[in-house]
């Protein structure tokens, strides 16, 4: 009864019917997994594409928002599908989440990667116009490539991680 | 002496062999390095890929996209294959009689000569508007990768 409010959502999720089901299944985990990391590649590949564009290190003849255009919706279905799978594992998983440190750590490092565009987009690249043919995008939008870039790699780290603790 | 199973075993006894069977975050470790650089490569087949499908970057020079993606392939590509000895090092009698490894290291070998062969050759004469030839190759390229990819994550599970 003392449980804290989190820790009994999360056992709610994993006593479910579809939680019990995925964790108890020959194959649906595995399956789900395999697809949550097919998708991170898909949304960690292409946005680090345009990450190396604006530090200077691919690309650099092609503007910044042409990569982004051609990128972006990639990195948009990885993360739909990502996110969608990666419910599915949580929900299976949800109370032993809950003390996992690697778990822990990988929700603080998606709530920065998510903080990282939203300041990203509301500031320096409000004036993309300006520096999009530059070969090295202004310092502001390199620091938020080398977060993107750091970011994700932990994330990827920390989520690999989860299985070990 | 020269069979593949002796080379596998000498793997499992050397040095490296019994640094990732002993040590407790070896193995962990070496497996991140592999997923980190797999969404590098995985992204830059994917772009190159879809640019010889005429679906994105249309306007630009395919023998640009693939010089600098190329770059990204190949450095996420030698990570993988040093990180992947290490893993491999780790495990490599299971792995030797594993069916999923064996179509992985097929499916990786001729993933990797199609692509310096075929692949890049393609690229550098790709026009914006794609040929049937040049849809082959992207498609063929992308099946060979996700087979390699798939293989590999059905090393772990059968």
């Amino acid at each position: 009864m003392t449980q804290p409010l989190l820790l009994h959502l999360c056992q709610t999720l994993y006593d479910s019917h579809i939680g019990t089901m995925i964790r108890e299944s020959d194959y649906a985990f595995s399956v789900i997994e395999s697809v949550h990391v097919l998708f991170i590649t898909l949304l960690v590949g292409t946005i680090s594409i345009l990450d190396l564009r604006m530090l200077g290190l691919i690309l650099r003849e092609i503007p910044v928002t042409r990569i982004a255009r051609a990128v972006l919706p990639l990195t948009w279905a990885g993360f739909v599908v990502m996110l969608a799978s990666g419910l599915l594992l949580f929900w299976a998983e949800a109370a032993k989440n809950y003390f996992n440190p690697a778990f822990r750590v990988k929700l603080v490092l998606l709530v920065l990667v998510g903080l990282n565009p939203l300041i990203f987009h509301t500031t320096v690249y409000h004036r993309v116009a300006e520096w999009e043919l530059e070969h090295r995008s202004p310092w502001r939008a390199r620091v938020a490539a080398c977060s993107s870039l750091l970011l994700w790699g932990g994330i990827i780290v920390a989520g690999r991680a989860i299985a070990y603790f | 002496m020269f069979s593949p199973h002796h080379w596998f075993e000498a793997l499992a006894q050397s040095p490296i062999g019994h640094f990732t069977q002993t040590s407790q975050w070896a193995f962990a470790v070496i497996e991140m390095v592999h997923l980190v650089a797999l969404a590098a490569l995985g992204g830059s087949v994917l772009l190159l890929d879809l640019r010889l499908l005429g679906i994105t970057l249309k306007g630009e020079s395919a023998a640009v996209l693939s010089r600098d993606l190329g770059r990204i392939l190949l450095v996420s590509l030698s990570l993988m294959i040093v990180s992947g000895i290490g893993l491999l090092s780790g495990e490599a009698l299971k792995c030797y009689y594993s069916p999923a490894f064996r179509w992985k290291m097929a499916l990786l070998a001729a993933a990797v000569v199609f692509y310096f062969t075929v692949h890049r050759r393609t690229a550098l004469r790709a026009s914006a508007e794609a040929g049937p030839t040049q849809r082959v190759v992207a498609i063929v390229s992308l099946l060979l990768w996700l087979g390699v990819g798939i293989a590999g994550r059905a090393i772990g599970l059968i």
